[in-house]
């Protein structure tokens, strides 16, 4: 009966579709890391897939999102996270594996706008930000969770600004998310890593934010206690290696010393 | 041997029939809602008694004392549906197979060939419920019942969804499946002409009553049953033998225990023997034997009864030889006329009212 | 293959597998379900038909969060299933499985018990007289002709489980080659610079995707409906 060889066919595709889509193995090994490392880590994985043949599976998403799943129980080898209060956060819960969390990058922080903007806006304190805003929307990660946006409202405090601006920010999910906002000129002015900028061309700086006005951005990695991946501790010491840093520096990072 | 005796409450009908009846076809009789489907459901194990006892052929399929509640699955009872009710899913053979499949091979003494063959099935077997007519969905459906391997067939109005030319049809059926097959049949019907047609025993219900059960002769032709099994159809069975044909005329003579009838030519043989219904309205009366009039059949008999109702009609019941007849007249020329009850009259049958369709052959 | 790289063509093969595995899973409840809705009255019914529809007014966000706290590896139910069985189901696939499985859920019940009500139970009846017990009956006839029924349904929900994102990304979160379905993948590249191509090429996968399974989900209502002799389609 041609209607139950029809309705045998979404079997065999399943099957087959088990098939398909690919497993994880124990050589590779899971990243966690915050979403402004994406081009940066995509690049190292690369690299050490071809220095080692382990396969690196990266999962980006803004720390405060990773370290509450790692919390969750996932299965992570490895948490690069963009604040260090995250990475506390997770090494408080005895997820660490002991003695392998290190300091591994640093980033400022920028204002940008889209690339087609003419904005002169210069930062310093009680700055014209509000003004230049006018009724729209300034792009910023979560400025209560995210540490993209918990740098952005340091500095905006610190210069006074904040509470003029905080009822007109568009919270995003990660500090990518911001950055697509300006990118696509949904919001004029956005505060992002100025590693994030340097990967988007469609978005400019307008000016830096001066170091003084937010604590030091740190990026800290460990090998998490629970990841079952024999490659975490090489592919952690891979990113702290001489080897690894021409790819930091290509994307504009930082080394934490 | 049916046995039937159950109580049961469905919504604000109280249902509370005891009878036992034999004979090949059983009658269930009487109006709409009398209470005839509610039985042989009970029978079936579709629908579950408060109280009672019902056994065929000695078999007990439910006894509320005994805790017996044979599942309909177990009952071995055929059921013919008033719509037939096909599997519309499936084409016309698996519809016939699918109870013959539930039984064992050992147990398939009605065959598929030869049910096929009885009801005239062999072109509609690869065909879909859907695209048959009532008649054949009706064929089917007994086909199928049959083919389960029934110990007792249970036909509920089988006809009434069906026109005329089908009922005739299918009716010719039920008589062949009575003759070759010998299983019992319980017949359930609001008609009289199936009934009367049909049935050897007859169990008339009504308001959830089993009110009378006999012989069909003697059920159908009783006055004082008028009121459940309706005025209009009123008449009478009579067993009769063929016993002549004349050719030129096309007339036929039947021979019966009060005498003989002339009716048109009946499609049988000589010696045949055929149970003929006349109705009721198409019996005159008359206290002298009249002259010079067209009506063929005149028989001498005696009033046995008269319904005593009111209205503009009277029904009267008279004895033809050892056969009941029934006439019904107006109140009027009972009265002129002075019929009573022991009153010698003639009972006047036109040949040309006679019901060809209300014959039964046996 | 089809011009896809080949990890688009991973992203899509888990994504058909998570759908895939989670209508076949959940199928033998629905029809249970859905039977149970359409012929029994129970104490609760009411409060059962309510439950059942819940993941499907309720913000999936919030059938994530659930899922989370139920199945998760410290949950009541997640805790126990690792312990005893070794199942994990957050953050893998098998748990993407569950969460689309439970989103798709009430549009699956919904359409089998609709089409149960529509089967006439005289039937049913019928195939007892001639011998058939309740669960050949059930089998032989109930199920077949609620075939058109169990078709949609399972076609509606996994069209809809293709296409679960917030109780996904919720409960398994977003590894790629492990919970990363299509639209997850989607929703990452709208985050990357430069990534809008690719998700559009992602965004209409999905869309032939939910074109084609609805479309045959059309199409084999209609066969089997044939199928019974129904012609009024």
């Amino acid at each position: 009966m041609r209607l139950r060889s029809t309705l045998l066919c979404p079997l065999f595709l399943a099957l087959f579709t088990v098939g398909l889509a690919p497993g994880v193995y124990a050589a590779d090994v899971t990243v966690f890391a915050a979403a402004s490392l994406k081009e940066a880590m995509d690049d190292q994985a690369k690299q050490f897939e071809a220095n080692t043949g382990n396969k690196v599976i990266v999962s980006y998403g803004a720390s405060n999102a990773l370290a509450k799943q790692i919390e969750a129980g996932a299965p992570a080898d490895l948490f690069i996270s963009a604040d260090l209060d995250w990475m506390d956060y997770v090494e408080q819960r005895n997820l660490l594996a002991p003695g392998t969390r290190i300091s591994l990058l640093r980033n400022t922080l920028v204002l940008i706008a889209p690339a087609s903007s003419k904005s002169t806006l210069k930062i310093g304190p009680n700055f014209g930000l509000a003004a230049a805003l006018g009724q729209e929307k300034l792009a910023m990660a979560n400025p209560d969770s995210v540490p993209a946006g918990k740098y952005g409202k340091a500095a905006l405090e610190k210069l006074g600004v904040w509470s003029g601006v905080e009822k007109q920010v568009a919270r995003t999910e990660t500090v990518r998310a911001a950055l697509a906002l300006v990118s696509r000129g949904e919001a004029p002015f956005g505060i992002v890593y100025s590693t994030d900028a340097l990967a988007d061309k469609g978005v400019r700086v307008v000016d830096t934010f001066p170091p003084d006005t937010y604590p030091p951005i740190v990026y800290p990695a460990a090998v998490i206690a629970t990841g079952k991946s024999v490659a975490a501790k090489p592919l952690l010491d891979y990113l702290r290696s001489p080897s690894a840093r021409p790819v930091w520096e290509k994307y504009g990072f930082g080394l934490a010393r | 041997m049916i046995e039937v005796d159950i109580d049961q409450q469905l919504g604000a009908f109280h249902l509370a029939v005891e009878f036992s009846a034999e004979a090949p076809i059983v009658g269930l009789f009487g109006r709409s809602g009398a209470g005839k489907s509610s039985v042989i459901n009970a029978i079936a194990g579709i629908a579950e008694p408060a109280r009672g006892r019902i056994s065929i052929n000695g078999m007990t399929l439910f006894d509320s004392k005994g805790g017996i509640n044979v599942p309909p699955e177990d009952r071995r009872t055929g059921y013919v549906f008033q719509d037939a009710l096909l599997f519309p899913h499936m084409d016309v053979r698996s519809n016939l197979l699918y109870g013959q499949r539930l039984r064992s091979p050992v147990d398939r003494s009605i065959e598929e060939a030869r049910v096929v063959e009885l009801l005239g099935l062999r072109e509609l077997l690869q065909r879909k419920p859907n695209t048959l007519s009532g008649g054949e969905k009706q064929r089917v459906a007994i086909g199928r019942a049959l083919l389960a391997q029934p110990r007792i067939l249970l036909m509920d109005e089988p006809l009434a969804a069906l026109d005329i030319p089908r009922k005739t049809e299918i009716l010719d059926y039920v008589e062949r499946l009575r003759d070759e097959l010998s299983i019992p049949i319980v017949y359930v019907s609001h008609s009289v002409a199936e009934i009367s047609r049909l049935a050897d025993t007859v169990v008339v219900l009504s308001d959830g009553k089993c009110i009378a059960a006999g012989e069909v002769d003697e059920i159908m032709g009783r006055l004082d049953l008028r009121p459940a099994t309706g005025r209009y159809e009123a008449g009478s069975l009579i067993e009769t033998t063929v016993v002549a044909h004349d050719l030129d005329d096309q007339l036929t003579t039947l021979a019966f225990a009060g005498g003989e009838l002339i009716v048109p030519h009946l499609d049988a043989s000589i010696g045949e023997r055929v149970r003929a219904r006349i109705r009721a309205r198409d019996v005159s009366l008359a206290r002298q034997r009249p002259a010079e009039i067209s009506i063929l059949n005149v028989l001498p008999g005696f009033v046995t009864a008269m319904d005593d109702g009111v209205g503009p009609i009277v029904d009267v019941q008279l004895a033809v030889g050892r056969a009941t007849l029934n006439a019904r007249i107006t109140r009027r020329s009972a009265q002129q006329l002075g019929i009573g009850v022991g009153q010698n009259v003639y009972a006047l049958v036109k040949a040309v009212s006679f019901d060809q369709r209300s014959v039964g052959y046996a | 293959m089809l011009g896809l790289s080949p990890d688009e063509v991973g992203i899509l093969a888990l994504s058909l597998r998570v759908a895939l595995i989670s209508v076949l899973c959940s199928l033998p409840l629905a029809i249970l379900v859905a039977y149970g809705l359409a012929r029994s009255s129970f104490p609760g019914k009411t409060l059962v038909d309510a439950i059942v529809h819940l993941p499907l007014v309720l913000p999936p966000v919030v059938v994530g969060f659930a899922l989370l706290v139920l199945f998760g590896k410290r949950g009541p139910i997640g805790s126990v299933l690792n312990e005893w069985f070794g199942i994990v189901l957050a953050f893998r696939w098998t748990g993407a499985a569950l969460a689309s499985a439970l989103m798709g859920f009430p549009l699956m019940v919904r359409a089998i018990r609709l089409s149960f009500e529509a089967i006439d139970q005289r039937l049913e009846v019928a195939a007892r007289t001639l011998g058939g017990s309740r669960s050949w009956v059930f089998a032989s006839i109930t199920l077949p002709l609620a075939l058109p029924g169990v078709i949609t349904g399972t076609l509606l929900s996994f069209a809809r489980g293709l296409g679960e994102f917030g109780a996904t990304i919720t409960f398994v979160s977003n590894i790629p080659g492990e919970t990363q379905t299509l639209p997850l993948a989607i929703y990452t590249f709208t985050q990357v610079p430069g990534g809008d191509a690719q998700a559009l090429r992602l965004s209409i996968i999905a869309v032939v995707l939910s074109i084609v399974a609805l479309a045959t989900s059309e199409w084999l209502t209609r066969r089997s409906k044939r199928m019974q002799g129904d012609d009024r389609s």
